[in-house]
């Protein structure tokens, strides 16, 4: 199957070891196998704490996973340190992926119940709250219809089509202006329960809710990133060769036809 | 009040029964406490059963029933809640069918396996129960229980007020249970463990407490048993595996590493209890599995042998203890019912790389079949079929397995219930 091509991938990880609770760990494989298959060179550089910044400009993609709270904090104030630098790197444009807990840090700030107010990393235009323990966490299987790429993107996604995966968060996010959500809900609660909304584009960034994990399940998700990475090394357009996804489908289709959502 | 509970109780379970509606092991216990939430604590206060509590995410069942018995092979009357009913309603099903109307109980240990999230509870009914095993901490069905960090903060609250007349034992490997030993005034702490091996291994993936429960600092390992289980140390703070920690049964009845703690817990237990060495090795040497841990069936000349697989861990030394059996042919079933937790998500954290070519014929099955064909695919398993249907599944995992040979079944738990169902034809809860 691996044949020698000329594109090479670096995956960058960020803190694979406090950040990753929920099977995140399974994006990482779907993105470094469905590259391998392909016979994309690729390498998985993780990030750990107190990683050094010439590794994230090696990136051509970020993935960064949620965590439990104490985890979090210590990634948080790590992180605060290296904030201009992935700064940069987003605004420049590099593909990522960041869940649940990632996606909340890179907002503006996380509201706990108690009222304290715990500044995020500002890079999305984007605030959550948490009501605190009385309040349900919003948890289930989740569909939504992704909208696609925008514009901001060399690599055009003309179609829309589901995704599914399932979600578990106290914290409710809402969005500012200068990001468009994933999707829209078609099942379950997404960003806050109330708008429709899921998730958050901004540039070629993408956060969202989804455990699952997101990728396995929604291949054309893992080759869209692994698409835009590709195009934004090598500064052309490329089309990924075809893989087999029936066993994906058919996982897929499970949550629809529980969910009543047709794909 | 209590006897007529007791009455309507007794009355519901062999309705229950006779109609075979299931849930017999907890609805008595559910009406009882609906109509008075002191059930628990009144029939426990007017008895004099010594009680054992065992909470943990892993072995719960198991080491209830090897102390089970250990003391019943030393001549002790013991009664024990269902496996797996055990929140409020399983503990006071439990206690209204051994009592008589007048509440009376005639045994001499109780044991209660506990869920995570109600050992708070039940201390709250139960305030100083002799014996308390906390076995350990892993990720499991993250929604329901939350994250491991919050059961130990919780389990912390709940214990701090126990009095002298409890032992507590503890295993020293991990070290979340071990610092709940820490700070307790008063309460007799006991530690287990399990013998050091040569061989070390890397922290697996899905370990959750690999940072110093005291100061938050990343813990050093001298050796990895599995998960953050292990000898370990804290360079910061100086917080330290506990020295004084019995790792030596003689006789493991069960394969895997993970039972060794199951066993060591029990044998520390029983010799708290008094009971003298030379008596405890024989009641292990006899000791028959829990349905669904391990336990063996026989169909049609093969070999049937189901290890519960729940959760990362459960499944990581499942797979490792199958693969040192040299087992051939595999079922592995994954549901995503509420007893199995809705989110498979953690599936991604099993470590199946690791065994990627050491199985000849895997079946895969269950609610979420497709998942879990997904997941093999990833790790790049070539020899696996996809079978949605149960029973179907089964079949065809029973005809690919030779005569004499063994089918090894890793199922999530309602799948362990619904594929013991499917191979006996019998019900069992």
């Amino acid at each position: 199957m691996i044949h020698n091509t000329k594109y090479k991938l670096t995956i960058g990880w960020l803190y694979p070891e406090l950040m990753s609770t929920y099977g995140d760990r399974g994006n990482i494989i779907v993105l470094q196998k469905r590259c391998e298959w392909r016979g994309i060179g690729v390498e998985v550089l993780k990030l750990d704490l107190h990683f050094n910044l010439n590794q994230l400009a090696q990136c051509d993609l970020l993935f960064m996973g949620g965590a439990q709270d104490k985890q979090q904090k210590i990634v948080s104030e790590d992180l605060m340190k290296k904030r201009n630098a992935l700064q940069n790197r987003i605004e420049d444009g590099i593909p990522g992926l960041y869940i649940c807990g990632a996606y909340q840090l890179l907002g503006r700030y996380y509201k706990e119940a108690e009222r304290t107010i715990i500044p995020g990393l500002n890079i999305f235009d984007l605030y959550t709250g948490n009501p605190g323990l009385n309040v349900s966490r919003l948890i289930g299987n989740v569909a939504i219809e992704f909208q696609g790429v925008n514009s901001y993107s060399p690599s055009r996604c003309n179609h829309s089509y589901t995704l599914v995966g399932f979600e578990n968060h106290g914290g409710r996010t809402y969005l500012g202006k200068n990001v468009k959500p994933l999707g829209k809900i078609l099942k379950g609660f997404g960003n806050n329960g109330e708008d429709g909304t899921e998730g958050a584009i901004y540039k070629n960034s993408f956060g969202t809710y989804f455990h699952g994990p997101i990728l396995p399940k929604n291949p054309e998700f893992a080759d869209l990133l692994i698409k835009v990475a590709l195009e934004k090394k090598y500064g052309s357009p490329i089309d990924l060769s075809p893989l087999d996804n029936s066993i994906e489908m058919q996982a897929r289709k499970t949550i629809a036809n529980r969910l009543n959502v047709e794909l | 009040m209590n006897t007529f509970l007791i009455f309507l109780g007794k009355s519901v379970a062999i309705l229950s029964k006779i109609f075979n509606l299931g849930s017999g092991s907890t609805w008595p216990g559910h009406i009882a406490l609906s109509l008075n939430p002191n059930f628990i604590k009144q029939i426990v206060n007017q008895n004099n059963f010594k009680i054992i509590l065992i909470a943990g995410t892993n072995g719960k069942t198991t080491t209830g029933k090897l102390i089970q018995t250990i003391l019943e092979k030393n001549n002790k009357k013991v009664f024990q809640n269902e496996s797996g009913a055990n929140l409020l309603n399983g503990i006071a099903s439990s206690l209204l069918l051994r009592s008589s109307i007048l509440g009376k109980i005639d045994y001499n240990f109780a044991i209660f396996e506990i869920d995570e999230n109600t050992l708070p509870l039940i201390l709250n009914e139960i305030n100083n129960p002799d014996f308390i095993i906390l076995l350990n901490l892993f990720r499991d069905q993250l929604d329901r229980y939350g994250e491991v960090n919050t059961i130990a903060k919780k389990w912390a609250d709940a214990i701090r007020h126990l009095l002298p007349k409890t032992t507590l034992i503890l295993n020293a490997d991990d070290p979340q249970i071990t610092y709940l030993g820490l700070h307790l005034k008063g309460v007799n702490v006991k530690y287990f463990g399990i013998n050091p091996k040569n061989t070390t291994e890397k922290i697996q993936h899905a370990s959750d407490s690999t940072y110093c429960p005291n100061c938050g600092h990343k813990l050093i390992y001298d050796i990895v048993y599995f998960s953050h289980l292990g000898s370990w140390h804290c360079n910061n703070c100086r917080f330290t595996h506990p020295q004084k920690t019995f790792t030596s049964s003689p006789i493991y009845p069960l394969s895997g590493t993970y039972n060794e703690y199951n066993t060591n817990a029990a044998t520390l237990l029983a010799r708290q209890i008094g009971i003298d060495d030379k008596k405890i090795y024989p009641a292990l040497q006899n000791f028959k599995p829990a349905f669904g841990r391990q336990e063996v069936l026989n169909i049609n000349g093969r070999n049937v042998q189901i290890f519960l697989s729940k959760n990362p861990t459960s499944f990581n030394e499942s797979l490792k203890t199958i693969a040192n059996l040299n087992a051939n042919n595999l079922l592995l079933v994954l549901n995503d019912r509420i007893p199995d937790g809705r989110d498979v998500s953690w599936i991604w954290d099993v470590d199946f790389e690791d065994f990627s070519s050491q199985f000849k014929n895997i079946t895969v099955a269950g609610d979420r079949t497709f998942d879990l064909g997904l997941r093999l695919k990833y790790a790049e398993f070539k020899n696996f079929q996809t079978k949605k249907n149960l029973a179907e599944a089964t079949n065809v995992a029973l005809e690919k397995t030779l005569k004499n040979d063994t089918l090894y079944i890793l199922p999530t738990y309602s799948a362990m219930l619904e594929v013991r169902k499917i191979l006996t034809g019998k019900n069992i809860l």
